[in-house]
C-alpha cells in the first residue's frame, strides 16, 4: 500500500573558499561603438557563468546583454581566476567585473562630463547613454564617448580589477573567526509516497525556495535548483559507489551506479528569495552548490511521515526502507500485550 | 575492412572501416560529425543517440556495417541555414541545456518522440528522455521545451494543410 | 636519425593495417562547413538595458542545441596521438617492477611514460600528496601507473594489456572509523591516517545539556558518490618549436592547473598555456590536474599532439569523489524545542589523497550546527586516509551530508516533542545579524523566508487530504 509523506529541510551554505584568498581578476573593454568585451579566467563548465558575467558587466556600462561579449579560460590572454569552485563565480567574478566595469566607465565619464558641461561625478550610464542624474535629457550615446576617448583623447576605455572575499581566519583552538564573506539560505519540501510492500519510494513533487541575493538571471537560477534537486534524489535514494573486501570497485560504470533519470524526477517549484546582499555585485551571492544541500533530508523526512521509519544512513535504497518497515513492525507487534 | 554506404542527413556518405567499428566512431571520426557524443560507450548514457530509419538509437550500440544502405539523421541535419528546428529553438528559449554534452542525445531523442506523436503528454516525454542521462538539469526545463516545439509543429503543419488547400 | 625512419616506419605498418589513408592524417584541406541559422538569439531578454534580473538566453545554449560546440574529444589536430593510462587494480601495494618494453615496441605505440618520468611527481591544492603516476606505492585501485600514446585509441588500449607491473600486495584500510585507530595500517606511511582536524568551539556545551529538558542522540552516515559529469576527464597536450606547452583541458581552474604543471613539469608558467574549452559538467570533479602531465611528457617525447579522454569506468575509479561522512550528534533542546546546545563529531571518508579534503572537513565542520541560533557548540571533525578512490570537491563540499544529519535530527525532535516540523524551524532559524557557530554576525540572512515561502508555496499549513 502507498503512504503519502512530506518532509522539510533548511540549509545554510558559504560562498567562496573557507578563510583562504580566492581572488579573481577582470578586464572590462569598451569598444569604440559602446558595446563591449570582457576578459574573465574563470572557465564555463555549464552553469551559465558567461552569461550572468555579462549580465553584470552590461548592468554596470548601462548597455545591454547581447551588446556584451565575453572571453574566458586562456592562461595566455585572460586574467587570472581562481575558478569554477565553491559558489563563487557569481560573487567573487562578478565583484571583479563589475569593478573593472566601474573603472573603464570612469574613463567613459571624464571623457562625457566636459561634452555634457558637468563633473564627472553627475554622470550615470543608463540605456546605452551616457547621461547626467536626475537630468537625462541632458545625455550623448556611449558609443560617442567610447569613440572620442579612444581615437581624439587618446584614452581607451579599459579597466582592470581583482577582488577577493575579506575573511578573518578561524582560532585554531576554537575555530572562531570569520571564514566566509556571505553566506546563503534554502529550504526544500519534499512530497513522497513510500510502497510499504516493496520500500520503493515515489517523489511526487517538490518546492525549493532558494536564496542567491538579487537573481541576475532568474532562468538559470531555476536550472540551478533543478539540477542541484536532481543530484540530492540520487544522494538520497539510489547512489552509492561500492568496493569489495580488498579496494575494488564493485560498480565502476552507470549499468550499476544507479542516478536518477527523467523517469525518477518530480515535477519542481522553485521559488526564488531575494536576500540582497551589499557586498555582492548588484546584490547577488550565489547558487551553484546550495541546490543539492537539503534535498536528501527533505525526502528522508518525508519518508519518515509516511511511513514511520527514520533511515539514517544513505542512500535509503528501498531494501533498506523495507527492513526498517518490516522491523517497525515486529517492534510493534512485540508491544501488543499477549 | 567493412565497406559502408548510407544516408547520412540527407546525404550519400561511404567509407571503409574495420568491422568492429562503431556507428558512433564512424560519424564522429570518419564523417566529422562530432555533434553525437561519447559518454560510456556501453549504452547507457544516451548521448550518442541519432535516429536510424526513424528509430532513435544507441549508437555506440551499433556496428557501423549494421547501418549499411540506412538513413541516419543527426544533430547537424535538423537546422538548415534560414531556421533553426523547433526542438532546438525550445531548447534555446527555455534553458534546458547547461553544460550541452547530453544535448545532441537528449534532442534527437526528442524528435524521435514528436515524429511519432505529436501531441505527447508528460508522462510520454519523460518516457522517450529515459535513456538521455543529464546530470546538470534536472530534465525539467527540456520537458517543458519538448513542450513548446510540440505546440509549435503541430500549428506549423495545421499551416501547411491550410495553405495545401488554398 | 635511425630512430627517427624507424618510428616512420612502423607509422606506415599501421596505417596501412588500419586501411586508414594518410589523407585522414592531413589537416584538412576544405572543413565541411556545418549550416548555422541566422537566426538572432531571442531579442527580448538580451536587448533589455536593464540586464540585471533578464532571462536572457545563452550564447552557448545556441551552440549545444546545434551540436556544433567543440569539447576535447571533438577536438582533433595533425598527427594527434591517443593516450590511455594503465591502472593498479589493487588498493594497495609495492611495486617491483614496471616493464614496459613489450608495450614500447608495439607497432603504433609511440611513446610510454611512467612515474619515474615525471620530474616532480606530486600536487595537490592543500597537500602535495597525489603522484601523477604512482613509483613505489599504490594507494588505491584506481592509481595510475603508466601512460601509452599510440596512434589509435585501440592500439593503446592494448598496449596497457602488455605493460608488465609486479605488485607485492600491502595491507589495506578501508573503513576510516578503522583507519583513525593506531595499529592501523598506515595509507601513507609514516604519517598518521587522520591527516587533518577541525575544531568549532562556542559556548559550553556542558552547560547547555545541563540545562536542557531533553536531549537527542543520533548517528548518521552518507556514501561515496561520483559527479557522473556527462563528459568525461579529457586533454590534449601539445609543444611548440620553442618549448611552450599548451593543454587543452577540461578543468574548471586553469590558473591553478597552470601552476600544477609548473610544479610537475619543472617548467617557468609563461611557458605554460592553459586552454579551458567549454567544459561538459564540473560539479567539483574537474578542479585539479588528473592526467595532464602525463600527456605533456607523452606529446614531448612523441612531438605531437596528444590526447587523453578517461572511459567512463575511469571517471569511477580514477576522479575524485564525494567525501563519506559519519556524523554523530548530540543536541539538547527546552520543552518548546529551542536548542541550547549541540556536540557533533564528524570522520570524514579521505580516500587516498587530500585533494580537496581540507576545505571539505573546514565546511562540513563550520556549516554542521545547522542555520540555528545556538549558544553552546562544539564541532570537531577529523578526515582520514583510506585506499580507496580519493575524496574531493563536489558540489557542497560536506554540505549535504551534514544537513541530512541535522535536518533529519530536527525532525526527530519536532516529531518527539510533538511540534510542526515547521514551527520549529522557525522558532530556531537564524535572524538578520545572528552570530554564526564561528562568532560572525551574519547579514543578508533569509532563512526564515525561505521556510515560509516554500511552505506557503506546498500547503504546508493546509490541511491533508
Amino acid at each position: 500500500m502507498k503512504r503519502r509523506g512530506r518532509g522539510i529541510a533548511c540549509m545554510w551554505y558559504p560562498i567562496g573558499f573557507t578563510v583562504s584568498a580566492n581572488p579573481s581578476a577582470a578586464v572590462v573593454k569598451v569598444n569604440e561603438d559602446g558595446t563591449a568585451t570582457v576578459l574573465t579566467g574563470t572557465v564555463e563548465t555549464g552553469q551559465g557563468s558567461l552569461t550572468v558575467l555579462g549580465q553584470i558587466a552590461a548592468e554596470a556600462l548601462g548597455i545591454a546583454t547581447d551588446d556584451v561579449h565575453v572571453v574566458s579560460g586562456d592562461t595566455d590572454t585572460t586574467p587570472m581566476d581562481t575558478g569554477a569552485i565553491a559558489s563563487r563565480t557569481t560573487y567573487v567574478t562578478g565583484n571583479a567585473i563589475w569593478l573593472a566595469a566601474e573603472a573603464a566607465k570612469e574613463i567613459l565619464f571624464q571623457t562625457a562630463a566636459p561634452m555634457l558641461g558637468v563633473k564627472t561625478s553627475q554622470l550615470e550610464a543608463k540605456d546605452r547613454k551616457i547621461q547626467v542624474k536626475n537630468f537625462p535629457q541632458r545625455a550623448v550615446a556611449i558609443g560617442e564617448v567610447a569613440l572620442r576617448s579612444q581615437v581624439v583623447l587618446g584614452q581607451p576605455a579599459i579597466g582592470s580589477a581583482s577582488w577577493n572575499p575579506p575573511t578573518v581566519a578561524m582560532d585554531p583552538e576554537t575555530g572562531q573567526g570569520k571564514p566566509f564573506a556571505t553566506y546563503v539560505y534554502a529550504t526544500q519540501i519534499a512530497e513522497v509516497d513510500v510502497d510499504d510492500e516493496t520500500g520503493e519510494v515515489e517523489v511526487l513533487r517538490i518546492c525549493a525556495a532558494h536564496d542567491c541575493g538579487t537573481a541576475i538571471n532568474p532562468m538559470l537560477v531555476e536550472g540551478q535548483v533543478e539540477g542541484g534537486i536532481s543530484m540530492g534524489l540520487g544522494m538520497a535514494l539510489q547512489e552509492e559507489m561500492l568496493f569489495d573486501a580488498n579496494g575494488r570497485h564493485i560498480n565502476p560504470n552507470l549499468t550499476n551506479y544507479i542516478m536518477p533519470t527523467s523517469l525518477d524526477m518530480p515535477p519542481i517549484e522553485v521559488d526564488i528569495v531575494q536576500g540582497f546582499d551589499p557586498t555582492g555585485p548588484f546584490g547577488a551571492k550565489g547558487v551553484g552548490e546550495p541546490t543539492a544541500v537539503p534535498t536528501s533530508a527533505a525526502i528522508l523526512n518525508a519518508i519518515h511521515d509516511a511511513v514511520g521509519v527514520r533511515i539514517t544512513s544513505l542512500p535509503a535504497t528501498s531494501e533498506k526502507i523495507l527492513t526498517a518497515i518490516k522491523a517497525k513492525r515486529a517492534g510493534e507487534r512485540k508491544q501488543i500485550p499477549a | 575492412m567493412t565497406d559502408v554506404t548510407m544516408i547520412v542527413n540527407g546525404q550519400t556518405r561511404s567509407a571503409s572501416v574495420p568491422p568492429e567499428t562503431t556507428l558512433l566512431q564512424l560519424l564522429r571520426d570518419n564523417f566529422n560529425l562530432t555533434g553525437a557524443k561519447l559518454g560510456c560507450d556501453v549504452g547507457d548514457c544516451g548521448a550518442c543517440t541519432v535516429i536510424v530509419d526513424g528509430m532513435a538509437v544507441n549508437s555506440c550500440l551499433m556496428l557501423a556495417g549494421q547501418v549499411n544502405g540506412r538513413s541516419v539523421t543527426t544533430i547537424e541535419g535538423l537546422a538548415t541555414r534560414d531556421r533553426l528546428h523547433p526542438i532546438q529553438k525550445a531548447f534555446e528559449d527555455n534553458g534546458a541545456l547547461q553544460c550541452g554534452y547530453c544535448g545532441p542525445g537528449a534532442i534527437m531523442a526528442s524528435k524521435a518522440l514528436l515524429d511519432e506523436n505529436s501531441d505527447p503528454d508528460v508522462r510520454d516525454i519523460r518516457d522517450a528522455l529515459s535513456g538521455s542521462l543529464c546530470r546538470c538539469t534536472g530534465y525539467s526545463k527540456m520537458i517543458e521545451a519538448v513542450q513548446e516545439a510540440a505546440r509549435v509543429l503541430r500549428s506549423e503543419e495545421r499551416n501547411q494543410i491550410t495553405h495545401a488547400r488554398t | 636519425m635511425d630512430d627517427k625512419t624507424k618510428v616512420l616506419e612502423r607509422e606506415q605498418l599501421d596505417i596501412e593495417s588500419l586501411g586508414v589513408s594518410d589523407v585522414d592524417l592531413r589537416l584538412p584541406a576544405v572543413v565541411p562547413r556545418e549550416p548555422f541559422p541566422i537566426e538572432p538569439l531571442t531579442i527580448d531578454a538580451r536587448q533589455q538595458t536593464r540586464a540585471v534580473g533578464q532571462r536572457a538566453t545563452r550564447p552557448d545554449g545556441r551552440l549545444h542545441g546545434l551540436g556544433q560546440t567543440k569539447y576535447i574529444d571533438d577536438l582533433s589536430f595533425p598527427g594527434m596521438l591517443h593516450a590511455r593510462i594503465k591502472r593498479a587494480g589493487i588498493a594497495s601495494a609495492r611495486i617491483k617492477r614496471i616493464d614496459t618494453s613489450a608495450a614500447e615496441a608495439m607497432p603504433g605505440v609511440m611513446a610510454v611514460v611512467t612515474g619515474k618520468d615525471i620530474p616532480v611527481n606530486s600536487f595537490g591544492p592543500s597537500f602535495q600528496d597525489q603522484p601523477v603516476l604512482v613509483d613505489e606505492l599504490v594507494f588505491h585501485a584506481g592509481d595510475g601507473v603508466a601512460a601509452v600514446a599510440a596512434v589509435t585509441e585501440q592500439i593503446a588500449n592494448e598496449a596497457l594489456d602488455k605493460i608488465v607491473v609486479e605488485y607485492e600486495p600491502l595491507p589495506a584500510v578501508l573503513d576510516p572509523v578503522a583507519a583513525m585507530r593506531e595499529d592501523s595500517p598506515k595509507v601513507h606511511a609514516p604519517n598518521s591516517n587522520i591527516y587533518a582536524t577541525k575544531v568549532v568551539r562556542k559556548g559550553d556545551v556542558e552547560k547547555g545539556f545541563a540545562e536542557s529538558d531533553h536531549i537527542f542522540e543520533g548517528r548518521y552516515s552518507t556514501q561515496m558518490i561520483e559527479h557522473v559529469s556527462l563528459e568525461p576527464h579529457a586533454a590534449i597536450a601539445d609543444w611548440d618549436a620553442t618549448g611552450r606547452l599548451t593543454i587543452w583541458a577540461t578543468i574548471g581552474r586553469i590558473t591553478l592547473a597552470r601552476a600544477d604543471m609548473s610544479r610537475t613539469l619543472k617548467l617557468p608558467m609563461s611557458r605554460i598555456r592553459i586552454i579551458g574549452t567549454i567544459v561538459g559538467g564540473n560539479f567539483g570533479g574537474k578542479n585539479e590536474i588528473t592526467q595532464e602531465p602525463a600527456l605533456a611528457l607523452l606529446s614531448k617525447k612523441t612531438g605531437r599532439p596528444v590526447k587523453g579522454v578517461f572511459t567512463r569506468g575511469e571517471e569511477f575509479t580514477s576522479t575524485t569523489t564525494r567525501h563519506p561522512i559519519i556524523m554523530d550528534y548530540k543536541t539538547g533542546v527546552t520543552k518548546e524545542g529551542r536548542i541550547l546546545a549541540r556536540q557533533i563529531r564528524l570522520v570524514l571518508d579521505g580516500g587516498a589523497y587530500c585533494s580537496w579534503s581540507e576545505t571539505t572537513l573546514g565546511k562540513a565542520c563550520i556549516l554542521s550546527p545547522g542555520p540555528y541560533k545556538i549558544d553552546n557548540v562544539v564541532a570537531e571533525a577529523f578526515v582520514v586516509y583510506t585506499n580507496k578512490t580519493m575524496t574531493g570537491a563536489m558540489r557542497g563540499f560536506g554540505a549535504p551530508q551534514v544537513c541530512f544529519a541535522y535536518e533529519s535530527q530536527m525532525d526527530e525532535i519536532a516529531k518527539a516533542l510533538g511540534k510542526d516540523p515547521l514551527e520549529i524551524r522557525l522558532l530556531n532559524a537564524f535572524d538578520e545579524g545572528s552570530s554564526s557557530p564561528t562568532g560572525q554576525v551574519l547579514h543578508s540572512v533569509v532563512v526564515k523566508e525561505t521556510l515560509n515561502k516554500a511552505a506557503d508555496r506546498f500547503g504546508w499549513q493546509e490541511p491533508r487530504s
